[in-house]
């Protein structure tokens, strides 16, 4: 039992006026000197002594009464701790470890563990417990069991792991075996260090009925840390030749000016060592200088002096020498034509990736280019019998394809959606525009943000119709405003294939002058390629797909985890990684000696060092109001503030209302007393 | 009139004496007294109440022969007449702690008023006065002596209600100096069984004396008019009960009518002159009230 305003408790010292005032004028103010009680002696006694007794009866009554009102006002309740305790029964406690690589401060994770020992030791003889390990995701390490020596075994095997904290998955977890309980009393206990960004308000965790929650905070104190920012990568040209800048920032968590050395390495090899001072809290940037990178998988970490946590001080990144994404354009004219003026324009202009483009004029295509290429563009051109033939198996392999119709456009045999038919004349009148587009395919993804794009102000003046087989599979990701499909898409083979019904230069649009062309084009070519491009760093948790980098590669595939391990990838499967670890993950084939496909850097996130914390009343408040809507006035036993719990549990209102009963029946027995008197 | 420098004057109440000066206390039995005096003596002597006649022996005085019975019967007759005589007056004072309560009035200065103004005023018919004071044990005694009333006033000053009482033992003490036939008054608010009280007194009254019960009683210990429920404490024993009076008030007025009714039923039969006196009516009123009663019954006989 506790108050909310205890103050009010003093209140109850009033209690002994009324007892004072009665022995004072009992034993003294209301003592009677008589010369004699000769005579009142002989009085039978019993009345006298009934008549105090229905005295003290009233008395005891009227104090009640006062103390119920005291204890009213001092707004007493239940702490949801006391409430269990005193409820009685068996407990389900579940005990939630965090370890997140912040938990691998010097001396902290036995802090943990020996709070989670102490939790399992505190074990009654009926209660059952289970062992949660969370950082962003949770895993039931010990399912609820009496078994105090099996408990506490669990906890000597965990450690840290290089995530970040996420209370959410974890509460999810632990709220879901409380439900499965039976037991009637059930109890999260969650020991972590709180930090600021592993709570996200919005997480919709619902404890159960007679749940309550137990924060248990262990934080570091005065740890000196500083940490790595993520590195950013600027690519630049210098003679001829791609150069790589790379920036990173240091940031100092602790109340200590400090001044260390941040030693860039790359392939494993300290290259550059840069001296920077970092004030109180403070980050500083720091910029190496370029490097020139002529190998594929480069490996780059930018490494900080050990500190009270290691995990942040290390940032690793990929790097790799540019790739430009192959392209042939088929066309009538060349490549200064104006047929194919601003495609080409376009074309040399992107950067991300790098467009490697090869125009060749004529009806045919000739095989090397198709075997380096990755998109081929026909535009506005009859393809011949036999380089449609070749088109077909350069899409079947994967390859893309993106035919632009314009006036002469066909592609004999069954590649494209459907039969192109006559052109469309919007000369007179007023010109075609974009109707629809298909803003969640890929191509138009980039121009579903407003302000992102604008299809509606081009004007097309002609098209070509296209009869669709429905046989195909094909889908109208465009139309234009008179239904007639503008973009169609189908899939053959491994590759893709994509109509344009009109034409990419100003014979029968105004599309190339609009800003939304170049980005349209970028897209267009981007999407057929499969082109994906592979951050130099990612953060640990996140998941690796490796499909694009190893579907050339035949035979079986292994990943090598930053320590060392080496995880076969199924064949069949999806070739997946996630990352678990700080450092650098390679997928290889198993054959010895084989070069790696694909290199991935994997980072700790940096919040997790962040010394901020969230109070964990917020948690328990938060957990508090959506126990709440989910039980109602059954008032979930969750342990929440203490005016969210006083405002929950109303006490006061049933003391107050007991106080009134008691004055009603102090009523009824004093006219009975003063009656039987007369 | 009492003057100053005597301690006890204060109890001797002009309004009393006034109330009561043309009255007189005297002896309804026989008292022992040595000089003429209002009260009837055992001796025949001078006075003007013929009393009988009996025969002339030598040595009688001459001149009381009657002269007109000795024409008539040629014999010596010598007329005899009643005697008077003065007394001694005795007032036994109960000091006991009870008598301290009172009120508006303590029943103890009630008593020393009621003793200052009767043995001033039985002083002044020339009657020997003394005094006894007694709680337990008796406290004080100033024998009986014309030349005692300062004496007695002075007693009746230092006279102070400390100790609980008794009524039977000091007062059969004190019956021991009381062989003279005397008057003897007793002031007391007779807390005691009446048959022990009137066993006490008999003895007084067995040796001849004329004995006067007065009463003394405070208006609330007959009324018993206290409202509020509290703790009532003896003020002798210092025992305490807690009373609710408006549930006892009955039975003790009861208790206490029976028990005057008693004491005055016990008094008649012993020959004792029994008074009630209320703190609450003034002392002159009440004694003027039993004195005259007393004087028109004893001029009766």
């Amino acid at each position: 039992m506790a108050f909310l305003s205890p103050l009010f408790l003093l209140g109850l010292a009033a209690l002994a006026v009324p007892v004072l005032i009665h022995l004072i004028q009992r034993e003294r103010k209301r003592v009677v000197e008589f010369p004699s009680l000769m005579f009142l002696r002989r009085i039978p006694y019993q009345s006298v002594r009934r008549r105090r007794i229905h005295h003290w009866a009233l008395l005891l009554l009227r104090l009640a009464v006062l103390a119920l009102v005291v204890t009213a006002f001092a707004r007493p309740f239940f702490r949801s701790g006391a409430l269990a305790a005193a409820s009685g029964g068996a407990r389900e406690v579940v005990v939630l470890v965090d370890r997140s690589y912040s938990m691998g401060h010097e001396g902290q994770w036995a802090r943990v563990q020996s709070a989670a020992r102490d939790e399992f030791a505190r074990l009654g003889p009926g209660d059952r417990a289970s062992l949660v390990a969370f950082a962003a995701g949770a895993e039931l390490a010990v399912r609820s069991t009496g078994d105090r020596d099996r408990l506490a075994a669990a906890v000597g095997t965990l450690s840290p792991t290089a995530a970040a904290t996420r209370f959410g998955p974890a509460l999810k977890l632990a709220a879901s075996i409380a439900a499965e309980s039976e037991l009637p009393v059930r109890e999260l206990v969650l020991i972590s260090d709180f930090q600021r960004a592993a709570w996200d308000p919005g997480d919709a965790v619902r404890l159960p009925e007679r749940t309550s929650l137990r924060p248990v905070s262990i934080a570091p104190e005065g740890a000196v840390n500083l940490s790595i920012a993520p590195v950013t990568v600027q690519r630049g040209t210098f003679a001829g030749q791609e150069r790589i800048t790379l920036t990173t920032g240091v940031l100092n968590r602790s109340d200590q000016d400090l001044t260390r050395d941040v030693v860039l390495e790359i392939d494993g090899r300290p290259v550059q060592t840069a001296t920077v001072q970092v004030a109180a809290f403070g980050s500083q940037a720091v910029q190496f200088e370029p490097v020139l990178v002529t190998k594929a998988h480069t490996r780059a970490v930018v490494r900080l002096p050990a500190d009270a946590l290691a995990a942040d001080n290390a940032a690793y990144v990929v790097l790799s020498p540019p790739q430009p994404l192959a392209v042939t354009v088929l066309s009538a004219g060349s490549a200064r034509s104006a047929g194919i003026l601003h495609l080409s324009r376009a074309l040399a202009i992107g950067d991300r990736p790098r467009f490697d483009a090869t125009y060749q004029q004529g009806d045919g295509v000739a095989a090397d280019l198709l075997d380096r290429a990755r998109v081929v563009i026909v535009t506005d051109t009859a393809v011949s019998a036999a380089a449609a033939e070749r088109l077909a198996r350069f899409v079947e392999g994967g390859g893309g394809l993106l035919v632009a119709l314009g006036r002469l456009g066909s592609v004999p045999g069954a590649l494209l959606p459907g039969t192109p038919g006559p052109a469309v004349e919007r000369v007179r009148g007023v010109p075609g525009t974009l109707g629809s587009l298909e803003f969640g395919h890929p191509v138009f993804e980039a121009f579903r943000q407003p302000r992102s794009g604008d299809f509606s102000t081009a004007r097309f003046y002609g098209y070509r119709s296209l009869q669709l087989d429905p046989n195909l599979g094909a889908s109208v990701l465009a139309r234009f405003d008179d239904g007639s499909p503008a973009l169609v898409e189908r899939r053959h083979g491994q590759g893709r294939v994509l109509v344009w019904t009109s034409t990419l230069d100003l014979t029968w649009s105004d599309l190339p002058l609009k800003p939304v062309y170049l980005p349209f084009v970028h897209q267009l070519t981007r999407y057929l390629a499969a082109y994906r491009e592979l951050p130099p760093s990612q953060t640990v948790g996140q998941v690796v797909d490796a499909a694009d980098a190893t579907a050339t590669v035949t035979g079986d595939l292994v990943a090598l985890t930053p320590t060392g391990a080496r995880v076969p990838l199924a064949s069949g499967a999806p070739p997946v990684i996630s990352l678990d670890e700080p450092g650098f993950y390679e997928v290889r084939p198993q054959t010895a000696g084989a070069a790696p496909v694909l290199v991935a850097a994997s980072n700790v996130e940096l919040s997790e060092a962040d010394p901020g914390r969230v109070d964990p009343d917020e948690i328990v408040t938060a957990l508090g109001g959506a126990a709440g809507g989910a039980a109602g006035a059954a008032g979930a036993g969750v342990v929440v503030p203490d005016e969210t719990q006083e405002r929950t549990q109303r006490i006061w209102w049933y003391l107050l209302f007991a106080g009134i009963l008691l004055l009603a029946g102090e009523t009824v027995l004093s006219h009975r007393v003063s009656r039987v008197a007369r | 009139m009492v003057h100053a420098p005597i301690p006890g004057a204060r109890f001797v109440d002009p309004a009393v004496l006034a109330r009561v000066s043309n009255l007189e206390l005297v002896a309804r039995s026989v008292v022992d007294g040595v000089i003429n005096g209002l009260h009837r003596s055992p001796f025949f002597g001078a006075s003007v109440d013929f009393a009988e006649h009996r025969g002339y022996v030598p040595g009688d005085d001459i001149r009381r022969v009657d002269w007109r019975v000795y024409a008539r019967t040629d014999k010596y007759f010598v007329k005899e007449f009643e005697a008077d005589s003065n007394s001694n007056f005795s007032v036994l004072v109960d000091v006991s702690k009870s008598m301290a309560y009172g009120a508006r009035v303590s029943k103890l200065d009630y008593a020393r008023t009621l003793a200052a103004c009767l043995t001033y005023l039985v002083h002044q018919q020339r009657d020997r006065v003394g005094l006894a004071t007694f709680d337990e044990d008796v406290v004080d005694y100033v024998p009986p002596s014309a030349k005692h009333l300062e004496a007695v006033l002075h007693t009746l000053d230092r006279a102070r209600a400390v100790r609980p009482g008794r009524f039977g033992a000091p007062v059969r003490k004190l019956s021991e100096h009381f062989g003279r036939r005397g008057i003897v008054a007793v002031v007391s608010d007779l807390y005691e069984e009446p048959s022990e009280i009137f066993d006490a007194l008999g003895l007084i009254r067995f040796r001849g004396n004329d004995v006067i019960l007065f009463h003394v009683l405070d208006p609330s210990e007959i009324d018993f008019d206290f409202a509020d429920p509290s703790a009532f404490q003896d003020l002798e024993t210092g025992e305490q009960l807690p009373i609710v009076p408006d549930a006892l008030a009955e039975s003790y007025r009861a208790q206490i009518r029976a028990h005057l009714a008693d004491l005055e039923s016990r008094a008649n039969a012993n020959r004792i002159d029994y008074t009630l006196l209320n703190t609450r009516v003034p002392l002159d009123h009440a004694l003027f009230a039993y004195m005259s009663i007393r004087d028109r019954l004893t001029r009766v006989r």
